[in-house]
């Protein structure tokens, strides 16, 4: 209604969580890869030749890693090769050459070396040798992102709003922690690393948001509208005092935090926190968990830190701890999958691959390492420490981890270092086949998680992460719900406890559910705390009991929906 | 200084992984080692100067190399090229 000089525009993207962001908008990696020469003074040519240098260890770390990691022969050659031609000391002669004589910055000095280099390919006119083009591109894009993000990286203001094609989880973390307070991606879906992880910061995000690289203009005010999906433009006057409303009052909700985490009826369930990273473990008081259900620690294996030595990783679980009232649930490095690292080699089906525990088997290194430092870190924390086992399938796996587990315990009591002794050890229920015989897993070790994301994946066969087919991906569908049920009574038969640390336990609907098939332990994104002990506290145990039992009839997820809005009432 | 002339003969030519084996071998040595190459001349020792000759199978190759183990390297270069960089055609 009001007339402004500039219209607004409304991009729209794919809805993760809720909550509104304004701030200004802070544009990364577009589309366009072309470089363009900047100049430099003389005082700083020793600084942009040492970022070269330091750019160019980093990804010889990196592709270091990677070798140690692989074992076939095939792909450390390939790998040795890169490693020579980042080494190439041609390279690093007219990178230098740019730098010093015509006083032109790092980044477009690595660029227009390595074109000279492409464009000698181009014309040999040959297949084969175009082929290898495109390694050429990649190790300079990446060359020339290692030496912009090391001059980026501490750029962005409070109160960013961070707008990306892409963005990997540790740049999304670190951007957090310098004030990003939103996330708008063109690409990703719902479920992306990303994604999850900007859900579970509690920043704003919308992913699938097209064209927003090439719409939004940088240091520009947006408004990005979670919940909606949607972010704006150009936003007049009067949008922004709507949103800064909008805001103001999800604040003041979200400030309520539940003091005791039981039904109308006083039955107590508990309510612990997802987490993987150190800048989340403020939001664990805030938001009243009642420990840690869910640690993923692959986070430590990403990008750069292929790798990180035990002390390292000791670090990091000592400050988990320390900020943590409870338990802290340890999930061991669950990798493969969607989940790449280094070490990912190429198969046709990730999902059913080499995943989680059978990759971790394979690399017994990797395994020990992990073992010990949590052994370690328990002493410090005694009775405060789980372990936790993904993508298990068969029993003969639980009896290779436990022998591994003695194998870590001997290495730590032969080398004389204190650790704990009875660390409880725990599966992931992730796959059909374990929710089905659950009593015979359930008998081999001390407490069940179930993972609903992979269970559901698993059971309705239905990649969440395929857009194609992501609408098949019911979240309620009763078939999941039955194998849950089977699980707590499994669980129920040997004695043991079961939590829920999927996307389930932080839904209403699907917390509801869980509560009445009798799951005692919901864990959840920090953020959806508040809502679910609110939940709780609105009905009764049997109330929840009623809402299972007919949930577990129905024959779809849209069924169940329907169903909840009447029972809520 | 000496120069010889050799024909590539591995099928896939002088592509990533033979130019690779090819630059390592020449880093051993203390000589300095150029290839000719239709009117290019390339340090034999940057694996991008090598790839880029794009020299495929049948391409005639000229090695200069320069210094004091300059007949060993010869020699050694000599054999890889003849060897097909020790692997079979792939």
């Amino acid at each position: 209604m009001e007339a402004t000089n500039t219209t607004e525009i409304t991009l729209k993207g794919r809805s993760v969580g809720s909550g509104v962001a304004i701030g200004k908008a802070v544009l990364l990696n577009s589309e366009s890869k072309t470089v363009t020469p900047t100049s430099i003074k003389k005082s700083a040519v020793k600084k942009h030749k040492e970022r070269f240098l330091k750019a160019k260890e980093s990804l010889i770390e990196e592709l270091q890693l990677m070798a140690d990691e692989l074992n076939d022969a095939g792909s450390a050659e390939i790998i040795d090769t890169q490693k020579q031609i980042i080494q190439d000391g041609e390279i690093e002669k007219s990178v230098f050459e740019i730098i010093e004589r015509k006083l032109l910055s790092v980044d477009f000095a690595i660029y227009q070396t390595y074109c000279l280099f492409i464009e000698r390919l181009k014309e040999s006119g040959s297949e084969l040798f175009r082929q290898r083009i495109v390694d050429l591109e990649d190790i300079r894009d990446r060359f020339i992102s290692l030496v912009c993000n090391q001059q980026n990286k501490k750029s962005i203001k409070k109160g960013s709003l961070i707008v990306a094609r892409e963005i990997s989880p540790t740049d999304l973390v670190s951007y957090y922690e310098d004030g990003a307070i939103g996330l708008v991606m063109e690409k990703g879906g719902v479920t992306s690393h990303a994604a999850i992880i900007a859900k579970s910061l509690g920043i704003p995000c919308i992913v699938s948001a097209e064209k927003a690289t090439k719409e939004v203009l940088n240091d520009k005010t947006v408004v990005l509208d979670a919940a909606e999906g949607i972010l704006i433009l150009n936003p007049s006057r009067k949008t922004i005092s709507n949103y800064r409303k909008k805001a103001a009052k999800a604040a003041k909700k979200k400030k309520k935090k539940p003091d005791s985490f039981e039904t109308s009826d006083g039955v107590p369930v508990k309510i612990t926190a997802n987490i993987e990273f150190e800048a989340e473990v403020p939001k664990i008081k805030e938001h009243g968990a009642q420990g840690i259900g869910l640690l993923r620690t692959e986070s430590l294996l990403f990008g750069h830190r292929l790798r990180k030595s035990m002390e390292e990783q000791e670090a990091f679980y000592s400050t988990i701890l320390k900020g943590t009232n409870g338990a802290v649930t340890i999930r061991l490095f669950d990798i493969g999958g969607d989940k790449t690292s280094g070490r990912t080699v190429k198969e046709g089906n990730p999902f059913l691959g080499w995943r989680g525990i059978r990759l971790l088997l394979d690399e017994k290194e990797l395994l020990q390492n992990q073992l010990k430092a949590i052994l370690k870190t328990a002493a410090k924390y005694p009775g405060q420490i789980r372990i936790l086992v993904p993508m298990v399938s068969v029993i003969n796996e639980v009896a290779e981890i436990k022998k591994e587990l003695e194998e870590a315990k001997h290495k730590l009591n032969s080398e004389g270092i204190e650790f704990e002794e009875n660390v409880p050890l725990g599966l992931m229920v992730e796959v059909p086949s374990v929710a089905l015989s659950a009593h015979q897993f359930a008998k081999e070790v001390d407490f069940l998680s179930v993972g609903t994301n992979d269970l559901t994946q698993y059971t309705l066969a239905v990649d969440r992460g395929n857009e194609r087919i992501c609408n098949l991906f019911q979240h309620y569908h009763p078939s999941v719900l039955k194998l849950i049920k089977m699980t707590v009574k499994g669980a129920e038969k040997a004695g043991i406890d079961v939590s829920v640390c999927g996307e389930l336990a932080g839904d209403e609907i699907g917390a509801a559910c869980l509560i009445g098939l009798g799951i005692k332990e919901l864990s959840m994104v920090p953020k959806s705390i508040s809502g679910i002990g609110e939940l709780l506290q609105s009905k009764t145990k049997a109330d929840f009991e009623k809402l299972a039992k007919s949930a577990l009839e129905l024959s779809s997820s849209e069924e169940l929906e329907s169903v909840y809005e009447e029972w809520k009432k | 200084m000496i120069k010889k002339k050799v024909t590539i003969i591995n099928s896939a030519g002088l592509h990533a992984r033979p130019s690779a084996s090819l630059v390592k071998l020449a880093s051993k040595f203390k000589s300095d080692f150029f290839i000719h190459s239709y009117g290019y001349r390339v340090n034999g020792k940057s694996i991008l100067g090598v790839m880029t000759l794009a020299a495929e199978c049948g391409a005639e190759l000229e090695l200069e190399v320069d210094g004091p183990d300059e007949q060993d390297a010869m020699d050694a270069i000599v054999d890889l090229v003849e060897n097909k960089f020790g692997m079979e055609d792939e």
